[in-house]
């Protein structure tokens, strides 16, 4: 066997052009690979980022039955036990109280609808983009009549730092009016439409008051240490949080359509990996031919002289294994710098937008270690499926055929 | 216009001392305001024509108050929205339409809206702005006018930044209201115009509301027929019935 | 055509080698062809999916209402559009539509919500909102025998204001010339489902919506459907000019759903990376292919050299030799592809997960049929590999006939 590898590995460099166009396919079918799929997980990575991160979590708690219809009577009356087991639960990064009800805003030249979110401001940068998105003005603090609105609404009013803003909404149970009057301490811009155009924070302890609310909440929305723990949708945290009164979920099950197309890029990722397989593979086959050819009078020789088709066969597969480990090392290495360095300046692909949210960054390749495991073991498996066709081929050349033929 | 109403009130039945300062006079003013709003109550009919670039429509209502905290109003033409009704009480208001026998308590969502069309804000009827309680009063006077600047106390709700009130020193009849942002823009001013006898008083007849952010917009209110301290005024009219009742 | 005929038979003499960079080839091909059928389909799958769930080829309004919509920006039915429209050959089917905001009331809840008046008829033959209730009836224009008119409405209304087939809905809002709009109706359908982009919607007959806004005879838009999403421009262009007036907008949907198209657009964009990757790949191996087959011929070349041949016709002939393998390759491909992308195009492949775009269920991918889709892979192909076969070409004419033919 030894004397197999031994001939392989030294047949390898006999053609040295050969050998490293070979190897140039194989390594560009693995670093293509790589970066395709770093691409990809970056896109996914990005787009996860985006939609949860920017503001609504990883994962939120609410009262059974309050996404139906987002009835501001149906909130979570006491949160502290909620909180007390996320703070328990080391995968858990950080959470964050909210009240979330319908008002109308209006200031002196206009009004509008929006969604009044009422939001405890420490806890808050630990969760969702609000503070870094500010454009103007400053950060909640907790004082009284703070109020964060976005820019284009706060265009539509017409309304600069510490000008008056007036709240009017429906308490909960009972739905008496109440008002209160804020002054605009800050405005952001998350890039969202659907946040910037519609939505407006303050003070958790303010909206308490003004909706009527004592302890309760909407909705406790929290992120985790790592984010693909968000995408197992049977986490023990969460089975701990159900119960009949409350229910907490994902963004797996809170915004199907973003699985729906996740799954779509891991479909699309399958369909381009195995189409550059096979045209790797055929592009091995030719050149494991080509050199099969060239020693004809070779291989002739050899088995005239009794060596078997056996050995033949592991000789022409050993030669691919070895071009395979040569192109898969040579192959890693610049996959891991190319994709490095991707990871970091990221690939410009554009402006895209994706459900009302404009992702302008540069897509960031995701380096992870099954590139570097699983994809090289995949090449090396399919050179040496290639390689089957050319060694059977040579184990039946007939030598007396063989001898007549040369270059 | 709710305040307009009882501002008129107010004047006619509060005799203004000459000898206290003007600041005070102005003070005095505006509570007897506050005050007479409760024990006054009014009969009237008046026409509301409302122009906007897209259109130009009147609308014919006739009106009972008690004080401050009650009033009903049902609209009398033209005949599409002949019977709608709205009545409020202290800070709730309802609006019933006939057409569908419906009634319905105003929402939040639509307090900062349009009162029926017109470039009122159902808010304005509902406020109680105590305007002594809720704002501070400086008082400048010139030869024609006693010139009020009201700025909101810090914990008054209100959007405006300050409301400049013009008195006539002549009869002290109201001359305008100017409503101010917190930058100091004039956002919208109401007008008293065309003063006309009502029994035994003489007061500003009609009412102009212009919105200063909305070209060509203007809401007019026309007294027709105004009945002050009114002696028969049912209370049974503030009530939810009362709303629903259908005009013949 | 000595060289061309040279070229050919050179191919089919080394039959296995020719084959194998042929598969390569004409892989790539199947494979380039693939992709943009499958790119181009779904792309226009999914326009396709929504103009005819709603937006329509080709929309008119008045004036900017596209981009600031407004109750009081009408275009008045009588004004002669509908009659260009229905003379218009190119036109298979329009539909008129009003669309108002409003508060609705159902019990003792209440809800803003947004009114669109439909002409039941004529949106049925233009959009597929007939295939999207999924309870109740589509409804019609008349009024029943108590006197009120039907309304279809969205899931998000009916949750939210608590009604079911048969309920009353009361509509309250402001018409045109600013008067108080309220009004009954009764809920004869639910439309979509909970996810999709109209639940918040209520549709009412054209008629009944007329008259609850107190705009007779007028409406706010017309959508206009077209054999093929792409004819919308020039479509566009054409109504735009018979109807001649400069107070009415006639866009394509590109413009009315710009968001949707510019997403698109970058999302094939990133198509053309992968295409890139995979000509790329041909590529390297057509590289391999015929610099081996050059090395081997080494001592042919010498003797056409020291014949007389001219060194450019040497170089010539390999690049003709990949090329003619390239054509030949590419017509196996298309031979191949034919079918393939004919399935692909008429059934596609059913997604494992369907994907919601807004109450628009898209669960089949499916290609494109287009001389494109056909043409320009071969063009690729064979241009890349013709290229690339240059390399080897200059080696080949650089050979020293002496040093040749000593050699082996």
């Amino acid at each position: 066997m030894s004397l197999t590898l031994r001939l392989a590995w030294r047949n390898i460099f006999r053609n040295g052009r050969r050998t490293f166009l070979t190897c140039l396919l194989l390594a560009s079918s693995l670093i293509a690979l790589v970066l395709t799929d770093g691409i990809m997980k970056g896109m996914m990575t990005l787009m996860i980022d985006t939609t949860t991160r920017t503001f609504s979590g990883e994962a939120q708690v609410h009262k059974q039955h309050f996404r139906d219809a987002f009835d501001v009577n149906l909130y979570i009356e006491d949160t502290s036990e909620i909180t007390a087991q996320l703070a328990a639960d080391k995968s858990v990064e950080a959470f964050s109280v909210r009240t979330m009800s319908g008002s109308m805003i209006s200031s002196a030249d206009n009004m509008t609808g929006a969604v009044l979110w009422g939001v405890d401001a420490e806890s808050e940068t630990r969760v969702s983009q609000l503070k870094k998105a500010l454009v103007k003005g400053e950060y909640l603090t907790g004082r009284d009549n703070e109020m964060l609105i976005g820019q284009e609404m706060a265009d539509l009013l017409e309304v600069e730092l510490g000008d008056r803003i007036v709240v009017t909404l429906s308490q909960v149970n009972g739905g008496e009016l109440s008002q209160a009057l804020f002054r605009l301490s800050g405005v952001f811009k998350f890039g969202m439409r659907e946040l910037d155009k519609s939505m407006v924070f303050i003070n958790i302890m303010q909206s308490r008051q003004i909706l009527g609310l004592s302890k309760g909440a909407h909705e406790v929305a929290f992120n985790f240490v790592d984010s693909e723990t968000a995408m197992n949708p049977d986490l023990d945290i969460l089975k701990a949080l159900n119960n009949g009164n409350v229910e907490a979920a994902t963004w797996i099950t809170l915004q199907p359509q973003m699985s729906a197309m996740l799954g779509m890029i891991d479909y699309s990722l399958f369909l381009i990996g195995t189409i550059l397989f096979i045209i790797a593979a055929l592009g091995i086959i030719n050149s494991m031919f080509m050199s099969i050819y060239e020693r004809i009078y070779e291989f002739g020789v050899a088995m005239a002289i009794g060596t078997r088709p056996s050995q033949m066969v592991s000789l022409i597969m050993a030669e691919a294994f070895f071009l395979a480990i040569l192109s898969v090392v040579g192959g890693m290495i610049i996959a891991y710098v190319l994709s490095s360095h991707f990871s970091v300046v990221g690939i410009p692909m554009g402006e895209m937008e994706f459900e009302g949210i404009s992702i302008q960054n540069n897509i960031k390749t995701v380096l992870d270690v099954s590139q570097f495991t699983v994809l090289p073991f995949a090449v090396i498996l399919l050179t040496m499926v290639a390689a089957i066709y050319p060694a059977l081929f040579t184990a039946r050349i007939v030598p007396s055929e063989a001898l007549h033929k040369s270059l | 216009m709710f305040k307009a109403i009882t501002f008129i009130l107010l004047l006619i039945a509060a005799p203004i001392s000459q000898s206290m300062t003007n600041e005070d006079r102005a003070k005095e003013l505006i509570r007897k305001m506050d005050d007479m709003y409760r024990s006054t109550a009014s009969r009237a009919t008046m026409t509301m024509r409302m122009q906007t670039p897209n259109y130009d429509r009147s609308m014919t209502m006739e009106s009972v108050t008690i004080g401050e905290d009650q009033m009903l109003i049902r609209i009398l033409a033209p005949k599409k929205e002949r019977g709608i009704a709205t009545l409020k009480i202290d800070k709730e208001m309802w609006n019933y339409f006939p057409k569908i026998n419906k009634t319905i308590k105003v929402p939040p969502s639509m307090m900062m809206g349009s009162w029926m069309g017109s470039d009122f804000t159902n808010d304005d009827l509902v406020k109680e702005s105590s305007l002594v309680e809720d704002y501070s009063l400086v008082v400048q006077e010139d030869a024609d006018y006693y010139e009020i600047t009201l700025t909101p106390k810090i914990q008054t709700v209100t959007v405006w930044g300050k409301i400049v009130v013009k008195i006539n020193k002549i009869d002290n009849t109201p001359a305008e209201q100017a409503f101010f942002d917190d930058k100091g823009r004039k956002v919208r001013v109401m007008s008293y115009k065309e003063p006309k006898q009502f029994g035994n008083v003489t007061l500003p007849s009609v009412l102009e509301m212009i919105p200063l952010n909305k070209v060509g917009h203007r809401t007019l209110i026309t007294y027709d027929k105004l009945e002050l301290n009114a002696e028969d005024v049912d209370k049974k009219l503030f009530t939810m019935r009362s709303l629903k009742q259908r005009l013949r | 055509m000595l060289l061309a005929k040279l070229a050919f038979r050179n191919i089919f003499r080394q039959r296995r080698r020719s084959l194998l960079t042929g598969l390569s080839m004409g892989g790539g091909y199947l494979l380039l062809a693939f992709t943009l059928s499958l790119s181009k389909g779904s792309f226009n799958n999914l326009i396709d999916i929504f103009t005819h769930d709603h937006t329509g080829h080709v929309q008119i309004h008045k004036g900017n209402y596209v981009d600031r919509p407004g109750i009081q920006k009408t275009l008045l039915r009588t004004s002669g559009i509908e009659k260009i429209l229905d003379n218009e050959g190119a036109v298979i089917s329009w539909a008129p539509r009003i669309y108002g905001v409003g508060l609705g009331y159902g019990g003792e809840k209440s809800a803003p919500l947004s009114i669109v008046g439909i002409d039941p008829k004529l949106e049925k033959n233009t959009t597929t909102i007939s295939e999207k209730i999924h309870q109740g009836d589509y409804f019609g224009s008349e009024i029943n025998a108590d006197g009120y008119f039907s309304a279809m409405i969205g899931y998000g209304v009916a949750d939210m204001l608590k009604l079911a087939i048969g309920d009353e809905i009361v509509l309250i809002s402001s018409g045109v010339d600013g008067s108080i709009a309220n009004d009954i109706y009764i809920v004869q359908a639910m439309v979509g489902n909970r996810t999709s982009y109209d639940k918040m919607n209520v549709y009412l007959p054209l008629n009944a919506a007329q008259d609850f806004f107190s705009m007779v005879n007028k409406v706010h838009e017309y959508a206009v459907i077209t054999a093929h999403s792409t004819d919308a421009r020039e479509l566009a262009r054409s109504l735009s000019a018979a109807i001649d007036n400069t107070e009415v907008t006639v866009s394509p949907w590109q413009e009315v759903e710009e968001t949707f198209y510019k997403s698109m657009k970058a999302d094939q964009e990133g198509q053309k990376v992968t295409m890139g990757i995979v000509v790329f790949l041909v590529c390297i191996g057509v590289l391999n292919t015929v610099l081996m087959s050059v090395l081997e011929r080494t001592r042919e070349f010498g003797v056409m050299l020291a014949v007389g041949t001219n060194r450019f016709t040497v170089m010539s002939m390999i690049i003709l030799e990949t090329a003619a393998l390239g054509i030949l390759s590419c017509l196996g491909g298309f031979i191949l592809s034919v079918p393939l992308i004919y399935w692909f195009t008429t059934v596609g492949i059913t997604m494992p997960q369907a994907m919601d775009f807004g109450g628009i269920i898209y669960d089949t991918m499916k290609g494109e049929m287009n001389l494109t889709v056909f043409a320009l892979p071969a063009v690729i192909i064979v241009g890349s590999a013709a290229l690339v076969s240059l390399l080897p070409g200059i080696r080949a004419a650089q050979i020293t006939p002496l040093d040749a033919l000593s050699d082996r």
